[in-house]
This record gives structure tokens, sequence and C-alpha cells, in this order.
């Protein structure tokens, strides 16, 4: 819909002006009206309905966080001295690491959330070490997902801290490995205009909202269809199947976590719902989800460029799995 | 992308989530709780979109009064591309266009509450989490039949002990799913945050569906009978035996039970 659209639209005033983003735009909505009102009944196979559903609610559920983890990032770049997290964290990488992934607690999201927020933690001046364990721990250890898996998980009271520590065991060690291992050219932040002196802090506060919705909305969409197609093309019945095996099951519940994209306030139930599965991989399922996830990734790429997030979601990937199933191994 | 149309697409993102969370629409997609937040959300979005799109409008003069035009030409240097007219703000990426896919399916497919087409792909065993009640409780005012939710009638159907069920009739309510094999569910889709995390309750339904298309919301009064295995899968599925079948309106709500 927004491909090559014809210049026959464009408005003729100024000679041999450029087809404008905003022509664009309007073709592209004229466009929708007039489908909607000369096929109104192009769009009722199941398969169709059923996706656009999963899509539409997987934009839907995200983008409240998205908008509180905007906000938050908006005003953390608006109201927030430039020079508060210097002061604030430790100066020692080793140590801000946990001080970041501990602090992940008290943000009540998900990682729609998370990323905006790591982003502006980035621009302040906070280690990335810091702000990534922040950016693993948040989704996960915060009180409103380990009451939803406590919730959900009535019978097994050790799931929702098993859950916790392997959730900031991942965070910290990913922290860690980035701060022994990662280099700061993999790390690519769209820039964000610097406001000149003087600027009121509302102008600021409403400039860099828009600016992180628009780069963060985008990769939401990219997520959310992503979900929705494997959501309604995967059939359950092969994952019956695997279930039976201990290692298959493992593997297989981490890749559908990536793949399924829930949000890590509702996966708690998507993993009490997968009865046949054992709790270790269940657990795998918690861990993974919440750190590495199509929709996270696409959002990564979008917040901290594509050369970081093609090696951050690997190697979180494998430190996940590997803390899921120590954390299983003490556990049960 | 640039600052005028960003400004102008977060509008019509706000102006949709605004539409279906004053409506019932939004229950097709997340659950009840979620429209508070829905609407914050939109009202963010509109009120970034408007003042947005009012500071940038066309015609306004560039580079009078303000700060801003002088940022958006560091922001194209940053970038390196978009040059060359008057407004190239290079303000979003070209991924941004996406946020236009959900405008476009709420308006063009206006995708209803998942139905049988999600039910059928995913059948589901009936476990109980944990030891459930097995009384039913008394039958409803007035009436000689006891309204369950699907599920919890699911979970006691194929209990051990269903002496609950002895000389009782219940009513269950869902819609049609057809059984793979010969024979119907009545069925309900339970979510807990949103439509990705969706559930099927399916009880089997021991009598002629007649003419009702799939899809169709039904009330089913009727008595409890012996499991059945499922056609493929082999695990026990709760039945029910109908004595009367009713085609009723869908609830509001269609995954609240």
């Amino acid at each position: 819909m927004t491909g090559p659209t014809t210049t026959a639209e464009a408005p003729p005033a100024p000679p041999r002006r450029r087809l404008l983003p905003t022509d664009v735009l309007v073709v592209a909505c004229l466009a929708i009206v007039a489908v909607r009102f000369l096929a109104p009944g192009a769009f009722t196979a199941p398969a169709l309905q059923a996706w656009s559903t999963v899509f539409v609610a997987v934009c839907l559920q995200a983008l409240p966080f998205l908008v509180l983890g905007v906000l938050l990032s908006a005003a953390i770049t608006a109201f927030v001295p430039a020079d508060f997290f210097e002061r604030a964290m430790p100066r020692r990488a080793g140590l801000a690491v946990p001080v970041a992934g501990l602090s992940g607690a008290v943000l009540p999201g998900c990682e729609c959330a998370a990323v905006p927020v790591a982003g502006s933690l980035v621009r302040r001046g906070v280690a990335p070490a810091a702000a990534l364990a922040f950016l693993l721990s948040a989704p996960a250890i915060n009180p409103v997902v380990l009451v939803a898996t406590a919730v959900a998980f009535p019978d097994e009271p050790w799931m929702a801290p098993a859950r916790f520590a392997a959730s900031l065991a991942v965070a910290l060690v990913m922290g860690w490995l980035w701060a022994r291992f990662g280099r700061g050219e993999w790390l690519r932040l769209p820039a964000r205009a610097g406001a000149p002196a003087g600027t009121p802090r509302s102008a600021v506060f409403r400039e860099a909202a828009q600016h992180d919705l628009v780069h963060a909305g985008g990769y939401l969409v990219v997520g959310g269809l992503t979900a929705a197609t494997l959501n309604v093309a995967v059939p359950r019945e092969w994952l019956d199947s695997v279930a039976g095996s201990a290692v298959l099951s493992v593997l297989v519940l981490a890749v559908l976590a990536v793949l399924l994209a829930v949000c890590s306030e509702a996966d708690a139930f998507v993993a009490a719902s997968l009865t046949s599965f054992s709790l270790t991989s269940r657990l795998v399922f918690l861990v993974v989800g919440p750190v590495v996830d199509v929709k996270l990734v696409a959002l990564q790429s979008g917040t901290f460029g594509r050369r970081f997030a093609l090696r951050f979601a690997p190697a979180t990937f494998a430190v996940a799995v590997l803390a899921a199933l120590a954390v299983a191994w003490v556990v049960w | 992308m640039d600052r005028l149309t960003a400004s102008l697409v977060l509008l019509l993102l706000g102006g949709v989530t605004l539409r279906v969370s004053l409506t019932d629409a939004y229950l097709a997609y997340v659950q009840a709780g979620f429209r508070p937040f829905l609407l914050a959300a939109a009202a963010v979005l509109l009120v970034l979109g408007v003042i947005g799109a009012v500071r940038e409008r066309p015609g306004r003069a560039l580079g009078t009064d303000d700060h801003r035009h002088d940022q958006a030409h560091d922001h194209d240097h940053d970038h390196g591309h978009d040059h060359g007219h008057d407004h190239g703000h290079a303000h979003g990426p070209r991924v941004a266009w996406l946020m236009l896919a959900p405008v476009a399916v709420l308006l063009l497919v206006a995708p209803p509450a998942l139905g049988s087409f999600t039910a059928a792909r995913q059948p589901q065993q009936v476990v109980a989490e944990q030891p459930v009640a097995v009384g039913i409780g008394p039958d409803d005012p007035g009436e000689d039949f006891r309204t369950l939710p699907l599920s919890a009638y699911a979970i006691r159907a194929v209990a051990e002990d269903t002496s609950a069920f002895e000389g009782r009739r219940v009513r269950l309510t869902g819609f049609v799913t057809p059984r793979e094999g010969g024979g119907w569910y009545v069925t309900r889709i339970a979510i807990q945050c949103c439509a990705a995390d969706a559930v099927a309750h399916t009880v089997v339904v021991d009598g002629p569906r007649g003419d009702l298309p799939a899809d169709q919301w039904v009330d089913v009064v009727g008595t409890w009978a012996p499991p059945v295995p499922h056609p493929t899968r082999g695990w026990p599925e709760p039945v029910i035996a109908p004595e009367s079948v009713t085609p009723v309106d869908p609830p509001a709500d269609t995954y609240a039970d």
C-alpha cells in the first residue's frame, strides 16, 4: 500500500516537485477507503480473519506498554539531569550491571516498554552493559510478571522464584559478557536531535516521545506480523508430539518462545496451558520469551541498530536456555 | 518519512485505537480490563499527533521562530538520506510506514473474535490443573438446569467422580465448531491477555447439528454423557447429551466465560 504509488496524485504546483511522504500517506488512505467501499466482502476467509485478529491483538496489547516506555524514556531525556546516572550508578561496569539488573524489578511493564527506556539510558551515559542488564531483567522480574506466573502455576510454588532467579542470571551474565567482549561500534542508536540550550522541557519531551514512537512503532508491527503468522501457521499437533522427549521439548519451547512473541505478562498462562511439556521446558519458555522474541529483536534493531541485534539476540538465547536449565536442575 | 507524515501516522493509529476501545470491538482482541490502557495510549498518540501536525502544517513559514529546523538539519546529516527538499527532516525510518498496517487491517478486515477456525486448529486435552470441587451447585433460579461455564463443565465431565451430574441438567453457551471425524462441539475460546494466547475449550454435543453453521452461538441444555476419545489424539473429550439446542446472539465479550 505504501509501495510505488503513481505520481499522478502529486500536486502540480511547483515544477518537478518530488513526491512527498505526505502525498504517499494521502494516497494510501484513499486506497484504504476505496477498497473498504468497493470490495467490502473481500476479507472473509477464516484463516485471514484469524490471522488479522491475532495481528491486531498483538499490536493493541503491546501499544500501551510501548507508549508507557516511550513516555518514561522521554521523561528521562527531558527531566533527568544529564549527570544523574553518572552519579547514581557505580562507576565500574562490573558493579553497575547488578545494580541495573535489580532495578529492572521496578518497571512494571513488558519487553516493549523496556527497549526505549534502555535506549535512553544509553543516551544518558549509562554504561551499555548496565543498560542491557536492565533491558533483559525489566520485562521478566517485575512484580506484575512474577505475580502472573504464580497465579498461572498454583501447584508449582517454585515456578515464580525459579523464573526470577534464571531471568536475573541471564541479565547479569549478558551484562558482564557485554562489559568484557562488547564493542561500542555494534551499538548504533538512531540519532535523536539534541535540544539546544534554552529549549523548553516540554518541547524536548514531546520531540523525544514522538521520535521514539515513530522509530519503535514500525518494528512493533513487524513483530506483530511475524507472531500472527506463526501463531496461525504452526499446528499445535506437532508441538504435542515432541513434548515427550526431554531434549526436544526444551528446544521446541525455547524456539516457540522466540516465535510466538507473547507479552511477558501473558506468557505464564501460555506456558501453563502447555500441559504436556515438562516443568523444565516450560521454565525455559518463560525465561527465553521476555529476553528474545521476534517482536523484541525487531524493536531492538530499531533502537540499537541491526548489527547489535544480530549479535545480541543469539547470545542471549543461548545464555537464557542455559540459565533456565541450571535453575531447573537445582529446583526440581 | 518527514515530521508531518509521522505526526499524521500517529494520529491515524491513535484514531483507530480510540475507535476500537470506545466500542466493544476491542474485546475481540484483548481482555476487558485492558480498556483504560488502550484509551490512555490512544490519547497519547492523538495528542502527539495533533501537536506535531499543527506545528508542521504545510504553509507554516520555515525557520522563523524555532530551533527545530536547525536540529532537523543535523539529523539529516546523521542519517545521510532524504536530503533535497524543504521538509527533509528524515524523522522516521522506512519501517515506520508499517504503523499503517494495523490501521488498514482494522478498517478493512475489522477481524472478529477468534472462532471455530482457531478452535479446530488448537485441540487441547482437558486436564484439571488442581483438584476441582465436584459439585455443580443449585439450578438457576426458576429453571430446571444449571448454567455452567464451558471450561468448568469440561473439567468435571472427564473427572473420575461425575456423580454431581446424576439427575441434573446443565446449560452451556458457546459457538459451533465442526468436529473432525463427524459431529460437532460447543466451544468457547479463553484468553488471558490477548488473542495471541487463546485457548479453546470444547465439549462434544452428542446430537444432530441440523443446519447450524460454524461459529453460530448456541445455548445447549442437556445431561452429562460419558467421555469419548478424540478422533485422532485419543484423549477423552467431554460430552453433553443435548435436550435442546437454541441459537443465541454472541455475548459482547466472547472470551469471558
